[in-house]
């Protein structure tokens, strides 16, 4: 597929915004539906002060397809009924994007995450940060992620993560 | 006689609530405690591993450098310049064998010595540079776990850790060559104590997780050890088997060697806890930041005679198991929440499991109990002067 800029742009914002509608939606098979179907696919999550010194160690480190639908199985299955619920609204922008090749492209966008606690009502930043994306590019147009470092300037989350960032 | 008084109640397995959400005792608890004869865990050496590494970090608000010099020697200091008290460095961590401050350009090397300062000569007459180091508080090493204390009263490392050095050791895989892989940080809104309470070990029937990867747990020693009754527990690993919900079962996969050491908490008073368990070690610097909030940086290592691929497997362990956001432990950072603002009702707290006599401490207990935290409280009741009821 040989897209225009603009086509490859309406691509990728069309990926963030489903995934920022999913994770605020707690639609997690929804979430798992933006990953490329590889077993590669990735998603990670992590201080950015971490990456800073070499150190790989994250908050979450789904690193195969068969992780990603792990998580999914935690946030529905397992931790269902444990934790105080939380509301999240994901801001993302996209700042910049390389093909790289007819498949592939990498895209960097910013992000910033309120929470608001379904308890206390009170609403707050719960991260900042960059997304880094490899997106594999369709042949109908469409782009799913092939993996995502979420990288928080957040290095001191204020509080415990249900959801993805 | 306390400079804050709380009245507490006779039996030992009771602790009133007010000692979670009472303001006007986190001043005294700094001063007593944290500023007091105790041992605070600040680092391990690991994660400073190469000459001119350093680190810096807050404790109970005291900014503290932990650096090591071209030699290789481990050092803590105040992260405060000599002459006017400027925060000195201001990362986190990084490599450097000189510190300069700013303000005044006044210049230090990684052993403290004042090595440099712009115009002594419109100083005070006889002013000499050896008489401004950085200053330094008390500090030991534990296979390689960096102790500060604040109070020149608190007796040596090895008498406050008692027994539970033995465990200690055995957590940070025997020897405390450790590599480090990484940080996870987070703020609770939980005083220091709502934290300290229920981190480390509590019920598992909080845990949906063990039942659901059909994981059986339970059997193993909780001992507490000195007056400050630090918590260890020491089990047997026990692995998941059977059918799992779990796709990629290598996150609960152990690939150690010795499953008879697979699985140690070491709770130290006041807030440090430290756990070792699947292939999972795992220290947890705590500090109090205001009587409502506890930040916890979470620290993970390797061992340094790991080989790749064992690393690789720490790695995907760590991230997604114990922590904040942690398969088996997410819930806990929810309960330390949740038991900050349910604390904030009259009465007290009462403990039951595991409590035979009220009226006794014990320093034995079955690895579920929850009577394991009460000669900790009892520790607290005495070194904040309150006065336990007449029985």
């Amino acid at each position: 597929m040989t897209a225009t800029i603009p086509e490859l742009e309406t691509a990728i914002d069309r990926l963030l915004l489903a995934d920022a509608n999913a994770l605020d939606s707690k639609d997690m098979p929804g979430w798992l539906a933006n990953y490329a179907e590889e077993d590669q696919a990735s998603y990670y999550c992590r201080a950015a002060e971490n990456t800073e010194h070499n150190l790989e160690l994250g908050f979450m480190f789904d690193d195969c397809r068969a992780r990603l639908e792990d998580r999914v199985t935690y946030v529905n299955e397992i931790w269902a009924g444990t934790f105080q619920d939380y509301r999240t609204r994901h801001f993302v922008q996209r700042v910049s994007h390389r093909q790289v090749d007819a498949r592939t492209v990498e895209v960097v966008s910013n992000f910033s995450v309120f929470m608001t606690p379904m308890d206390a009502g009170v609403t707050q930043v719960l991260a900042a940060g960059r997304y880094l994306d490899t997106m594999r590019l369709s042949d109908d147009g469409g782009a799913k992620l092939l993996s995502r470092r979420a990288e928080l300037d957040t290095s001191v989350l204020p509080r415990y993560l249900v959801y993805p960032i | 006689m306390a400079d804050v008084t709380l009245t507490w109640p006779k039996n030992y397995n009771e602790v009133p609530k007010a000692a979670f959400t009472r303001s006007d005792l986190y001043a005294d608890e700094i001063k007593r405690i944290f500023h007091g004869p105790e041992w605070h865990p600040i680092a391990h050496e690991s994660e400073l591993p190469n000459p001119g590494d350093f680190k810096t970090m807050r404790m109970a608000g005291i900014p503290l450098l932990i650096s090591r010099d071209e030699a290789g020697v481990v050092r803590v200091f105040y992260n405060a310049c000599s002459h006017r008290s400027n925060q000195l460095e201001t990362a986190v961590m990084g490599n450097k064998t000189e510190f300069e401050c700013p303000y005044h350009r006044w210049l230090f090397n990684a052993k403290g010595d004042l090595v440099g300062c712009p115009n002594p000569r419109e100083f005070l007459p006889g002013f000499d540079k050896a008489d401004y180091p950085l200053g330094q508080p008390r500090f030991e090493l534990f296979y390689g776990l960096i102790f500060v204390t604040f109070s020149a009263e608190t007796e040596p490392l090895d008498e406050f850790l008692g027994e539970a050095g033995e465990t200690l050791r055995e957590l940070m895989a025997g020897d405390g060559r450790l590599k480090l892989l990484g940080y996870q940080k987070v703020r609770y809104d939980s005083n220091w104590k709502g934290y300290n309470d229920n981190d480390g070990y509590h019920a598992p029937l909080l845990h949906a997780a063990f039942k659901m990867l059909n994981w059986q747990g339970g059997k193993g020693r909780q001992y507490t050890c000195t007056k400050r009754g630090h918590v260890c527990f020491e089990s047997a690993l026990s692995v998941a088997s059977g059918p799992s919900v779990l796709k990629d079962k290598e996150l609960i996969a152990f690939k150690g060697q010795d499953p008879s050491v697979g699985s140690r908490i070491v709770q130290l008073f006041p807030t440090f806890v430290s756990t070792k368990h699947l292939d999972v070690i795992n220290l947890r610097f705590a500090t109090p930041v205001d009587a409502e909030t506890t930040e916890v940086h979470y620290a993970y290592f390797a061992h340094q005679d790991d080989d790749a691929e064992m690393v690789r497997h720490r790695l995907r362990q760590s991230s997604n198991l114990l922590g904040p956001c942690g398969l088996i432990s997410m819930e806990d950072a929810s309960i330390f929440h949740r038991i900050h603002i349910g604390s904030h009702t009259p009465g007290n707290a009462i403990f039951q499991k595991g409590v035979r006599d009220p009226g006794k401490l014990e320093s034995e207990f079955l690895q579920n109990d929850e009577s394991g935290n009460l000669p900790r409280w009892e520790y607290y009741r005495s070194a904040m002067g309150f006065e336990r009821a007449e029985a």
